[in-house]
């Protein structure tokens, strides 16, 4: 009987163990960047490093906030949120086509959703800017939000088409014979009871903006239209060996991914497993 | 008759604001790239039809030639690195309670975040100044040794950029595929006397092949076309140790703005990329899920 005690506490703190090393190796890059962030510039290359700062400061924090972080923050900030809208609009109206009407093109419109959403950004990297800087589209907020909406639009048709595939259609019918439209339909009945699935994709869109460094860098040069994740790169560039501002900074972009995922992780995994994923 | 006929057109009417953005802005692009590759590209301006000599420059450059050597050994030991761990996690994780619930949602973590913010915060914890390597490697006698500026250990580094991150990607999509394996069959199995071992080899790696192929090719898709991590972890050095084709393009394109031979080798990638999207699309009517 003691045996078998002993068997399963040997087993449970097992797994404890492994567990923890599973911790350590996620987390600890970003513990140790913000332990970091905290200290004064004298202790962040102290050697031998001690873990935890011995007096912490904030002082990286509000340098990066003087050297105008606020500002590419709001950039991030509505590129995310005007990005979110566009393609959650767009791809509610082409989602609600493939889940609901048998037309010809249907099949093909489908694998070249799958097949667009499969491409990853850095071939079209050149082309792209090669064709915006010839439109006038190079180095704007809105060139930005149409790219962020063209790439993550076929993941976002895909995962409202699976939304809307799951929904009754006994209520959209009644709502037809009662003469509503089919645009009509999506937007009065269809999408009020498609909260779950506009919520998923839309922070799908949200994460890939605010997180995106490649598109940003390369389609935008002046700071007018800079965004967060490129400020951090130009910091880096900027501050040279400078470690604490560049941590805060990374800890900054951090926190509302963080925050967001706490809440929210149910409906940020559905999208990766039911869609693509670019980065 | 008449409403029929309007209904006819009402799904390309709900289609036709996607098309078109992905017609200007996905389309749109690889054909005025693939026109731009054609010629001699000077400030932007289009100077004289070329051919294919932008192509021939290309592929017969020393640099792009060791940028593909490079590519194939990171997206190699990726590749396999991060699909082993991704599937120990899966494994791992896969049983219900809340230890494993807050497991998932902690490996995911790295993956969450920006890929420019995780390869920052990993080329702080590598390099000399934190002191971690040296306080790791220093009872080696290689204390002095600073990980990125070897060739080397700077290509292990961002082995592990990728393996760090991208585990994540790989353990949630083995995990869909897991949670679609009937647990009767496990059951049933098991009342057979098979062993753990015999019934991963026997039922779950069988069941699991189509998902294990998409999560490989999604994989490599994504390794093969790498820039965040060695633009920022390495800078490509030390040297062009670690210059992936897809950084050597866009040092092409936006560093250097020699925009011919930049959409000349963008074409090309964009090639490679196709034929990998095509085995995706097989495996994916292979899954049913088209």
């Amino acid at each position: 009987m003691a045996d078998v005690f002993a068997h399963a506490l040997r087993r449970k703190s097992a797994r404890l163990a492994i567990n923890a090393l599973i911790g350590v190796f996620a987390l600890l890059p970003i513990l140790w960047g913000f332990l970091s962030s905290l200290k004064p510039t004298d202790k962040i290359v102290e050697f031998p490093p001690r873990l935890l700062p011995e007096h912490p400061t904030l002082e990286h924090y509000t340098r990066i906030f003087a050297d105008n972080a606020a500002y590419f923050i709001a950039n991030s900030v509505a590129v995310s949120a005007a990005s979110v809208f566009l393609t959650l609009a767009l791809g509610a109206l082409a989602a609600y086509a493939i889940a609901r009407f048998r037309f010809p093109g249907r099949d093909t419109l489908m694998v070249s959703t799958v097949a667009v959403m499969s491409i990853p950004i850095a071939s079209l990297l050149v082309p792209t800017f090669t064709l915006l800087s010839a439109t006038g589209l190079a180095d704007t907020r809105l060139g930005l939000v149409l790219l962020y909406a063209a790439y993550q639009l076929p993941v976002v048709v895909w995962m409202l088409y699976g939304y809307f595939l799951s929904l009754p259609v006994e209520v959209e019918n009644a709502a037809r014979v009662d003469g509503c439209s089919p645009t009509r339909t999506l937007f009065k009945v269809v999408l009020p009871l498609s909260k779950p699935g506009l919520v998923a994709a839309g922070l799908f869109v949200l994460v890939f903006a605010w997180n995106d460094f490649v598109v940003a860098v390369t389609m935008t040069s002046s700071e007018a239209a800079r965004t967060f994740p490129v400020a951090i790169y130009f910091y880096l560039g900027f501050y040279g060996r400078e470690w604490g501002p560049l941590l805060a900074a990374s800890i900054v972009s951090i926190v509302p991914i963080v925050a967001i995922f706490v809440f929210l992780q149910r409906h940020f995994v559905s999208g990766l497993t039911g869609g693509g994923v670019k980065g | 008759m008449e409403t029929r006929r309007a209904e006819f057109w009402v799904p390309y009417r709900l289609i036709a604001p996607a098309v078109a953005l992905e017609a200007a802005l996905v389309i749109g692009p690889l054909l005025v790239g693939f026109w731009y590759s054609l010629h001699n590209v000077r400030f932007f301006q289009i100077r004289s039809f070329v051919g294919w000599d932008n192509y021939v420059r290309v592929v017969t450059s020393p640099e792009v030639l060791g940028s593909l050597a490079a590519t194939a050994i990171f997206a190699f030991f990726s590749l396999i690195l991060t699909f082993a761990l991704g599937f120990a996690l899966a494994l791992w994780l896969e049983r219900d309670g809340r230890s494993a619930t807050l497991m998932r949602a902690i490996v995911l973590v790295p993956y969450m975040i920006a890929m420019l913010v995780g390869s920052m915060l990993l080329k702080w914890l590598f390099s000399q100044e934190a002191g971690l390597s040296q306080l790791a490697l220093g009872p080696l006698g290689m204390g002095d040794v600073s990980i990125l500026a070897n060739p080397k250990s700077a290509m292990a580094a961002l082995v592990f950029n990728a393996m760090w991150r991208d585990a994540a990607f790989a353990m949630i999509m083995l995990l869909a595929g897991l949670k679609s394996i009937p647990p009767s069959l496990h059951l049933a199995a098991r009342v057979d006397g098979a062993d753990a071992w015999m019934r991963f080899r026997r039922i779950t790696l069988p069941l699991l092949r189509i998902p294990i192929l998409i999560t490989i090719v999604r994989l490599l898709i994504h390794f093969v076309n790498i820039l965040t991590f060695p633009l920022i972890l390495t800078g490509g050095g030390p040297g062009n140790a670690t210059e992936v084709v897809v950084l050597r393009m866009f040092r092409l394109g936006f560093q250097d703005h020699i925009l011919g031979p930049a959409n000349a080798l963008a074409i090309l990638v964009f090639l490679a990329n196709l034929a990998l999207v095509a085995m995706l699309l097989l495996l994916f009517r292979r899954a049913g899920r088209l």
